[in-house]
């Protein structure tokens, strides 16, 4: 019920947001639309909660969502950085590689944010997820040796850290 | 010219920067998925930028939400499209990298290179 409710709520902002303006015909034709969409493909939006946790649980996991957005806007950006570096080399070669990496992290939501984070990294481009070993398979674009790929693995590390504990 | 003006044609310029770098980045590379990685975080962020810029520059409150809202497509859909296109052409052989030294996805697919 819950899980209806919201959506219905999340569709009637977004419908909201495209129209422009807050008139009665708009809410008419917003809701009924959004009602449709909420009675099929509500359970495609959000999932149903299956733990009950304390509130402040949910309290901290949205302040630190909150923080989280600075961090990531200042790694995406020296990334880019990074890469337009490479650019502007008079010889761009590279020692591209596919490592394995593996992952703690369960929950369906925070691994496909997991997956697009790592993307949007310098030099790393995930190819696969395997889900019986619970690894990634990423494309890395300069590593020389397996010593070298322990070391950047950390980088990988500091995400799944932020990553599971908003998504947990 | 106020400094609101000032922040969006900031934000709009990087943005366009970028995008200049990523075609660069696309013509120079060496193979397919090192070119993929100029344009997954490179557009991406270009994209979001000019995004932001323009959010900053309508500011109306409703145009700038739904501008805000492409952006937030936009990180969401670029390295998703970025991973779907790396891992087809792995799979089905369309380019299929030979000189890599470490290469763990051929083995889990069970190929030796």
């Amino acid at each position: 019920m819950l899980q209806k409710f919201s959506a219905f709520i999340f569709l009637l902002i977004v419908w909201f947001i495209f129209a422009g303006k807050i008139t009665a015909d708009i809410l008419i034709v917003g809701s009924a639309a959004s009602l449709l969409i909420t009675f099929f493909f509500s359970d495609m939006l959000f999932r149903e909660v299956h733990r009950k946790l304390p509130w402040y649980h949910y309290l901290r996991k949205l302040a630190l969502l909150l923080l989280f957005i600075p961090v990531f806007f200042y790694e995406a950006i020296t990334a880019a950085l990074k890469v337009s570096k490479h650019v502007f080399e008079k010889n761009p070669s590279f020692n591209p590689g596919i490592v394995k990496v593996k992952t703690e992290l369960t929950d369906i939501t925070g691994l496909s944010l997991l997956a697009n984070l790592i993307t949007l990294t310098p030099g790393t481009l995930t190819l696969d997820y395997d889900r019986s070993e619970s690894a990634y398979y990423i494309h890395w674009i300069d590593v020389e040796t397996v010593e070298e790929a322990e070391l950047k693995k950390k980088i990988i590390a500091r995400f799944e850290r932020w990553v599971g504990v908003i998504f947990r | 010219m106020t400094i609101r003006l000032i922040a969006a044609y900031l934000l709009m310029g990087t943005g366009a920067a970028f995008a200049v770098v990523t075609v660069l980045g696309l013509l120079r590379f060496p193979d397919v998925y090192t070119r993929m990685h100029a344009a997954a975080v490179v557009l991406t962020m270009s994209a979001v930028l000019v995004t932001m810029g323009t959010a900053i520059y309508v500011w109306d409150f409703f145009l700038s939400a739904k501008i805000i809202l492409i952006g937030i497509f936009f990180l969401f859909s670029n390295p998703m499209a970025t991973h779907a296109i790396a891992r087809a052409s792995y799979k089905r052989e369309i380019a299929l990298p030979r000189e890599y030294e470490i290469d763990a996805y051929s083995d889990y697919l069970g190929r030796d290179v």
